[in-house]
């Protein structure tokens, strides 16, 4: 098969798994009163990405997601923040590739998460002209890590169940 | 290989540090703060600065474009108990308590508690801008 066309599929089939598991997300109501705070379960495929693919596929299948994630969610504003909040997690995650190993993955997700949650404080301080929103700042470290290593597991389960198909 | 391991090393203490530091903050941030003074900010514009104990109990409806939000004042506290944006989170906020302000992203408005009339909610600040 052409190498090509093999890898394309790939890459849109991964980005339609994480879209179908953001639009999911999107139904289970919140628990948290504090914005911010929730699984970001569609993590699991941007960290999935940043290991399995090259830099710009992982960027490819993340910017896909949360555009099209924006059209799905009834709530248009909020594109900015993932954008900002995606920027940072991937380019973080990107970094800390090398340092931290495939079997450690989760660490690493943690880390993508905290970096989230900051790019989407980031973005809402300078939007809103305010420092009021990083009194939010340790709630969502908080729930970052525990988020963030959850999602990270499922995605380092994922790595070792599908290295075979190389 | 050494230091690989002394980078995983101190990404393990990172995130430790991390995780520690949130949940102490988180503790701080829960501890009931209460002043008399209440402001409503849009893009850091000042909209109302409000003596909250001493006012009535009323309703105070903000326009925002299309939307809105329409701020309770009740027995000295307040909250956001309507409003016209898509996810509501400044209603499930509930009453303003703590330090931590209540947001709505959307229509762009910050209420929280402050300390004077200026605003300035913070001893360092004051003494700073002298």
């Amino acid at each position: 098969m052409n190498e090509k066309i093999r890898r394309i599929t790939e890459l849109a089939l991964m980005t339609a798994i994480a879209l179908i598991i953001f639009v999911l997300e999107l139904q289970i109501p919140n628990l948290s009163p504090v914005a911010g705070i929730k699984l970001g379960l569609a993590n699991i495929i941007t960290v999935y990405a940043v290991y399995r693919y090259k830099w710009g596929e992982a960027a490819l299948i993340l910017f896909a997601r949360v555009l099209l994630g924006a059209f799905f969610s009834s709530n248009p504003s909020a594109l900015l923040y993932s954008l900002s909040g995606g920027l940072f997690c991937l380019s973080g995650m990107l970094l800390l590739k090398k340092i931290i190993p495939e079997n450690r993955l989760w660490l690493c997700s943690v880390f993508g998460a905290v970096l989230h949650n900051m790019g989407q404080l980031t973005a809402a301080s300078l939007i809103m002209r305010t420092a009021a929103v990083w009194f939010y700042l340790p709630p969502l470290l908080l729930s970052g890590c525990i988020a963030g290593a959850l999602t990270g597991l499922a995605a380092q389960l994922v790595l070792q169940r599908t290295k075979k198909f190389k | 290989m050494k230091k690989a391991k002394k980078g995983l090393a101190s990404a393990y203490i990172l995130a430790g540090a991390l995780f520690i530091a949130g949940a102490l903050g988180t503790l701080l941030l829960l501890k009931p703060k209460k002043t008399d003074i209440v402001q409503v900010l849009r893009d850091d514009q000042v909209l109302y600065t409000v003596y909250i104990s001493g006012e009535d109990d009323r309703f105070l409806k903000v326009e925002y474009g299309d939307s809105y939000n329409l701020l309770e004042i009740k027995d000295g506290k307040i909250r956001v108990s309507e409003a016209g944006c898509p996810d509501n989170t400044c209603v499930k906020m509930g009453w303003l308590s703590s330090s931590a302000p209540i947001v709505c992203l959307p229509n762009h408005l910050v209420i929280k508690y402050v300390s004077d009339y200026n605003g300035r909610d913070e001893v360092g600040i004051d003494a700073a801008a002298g």
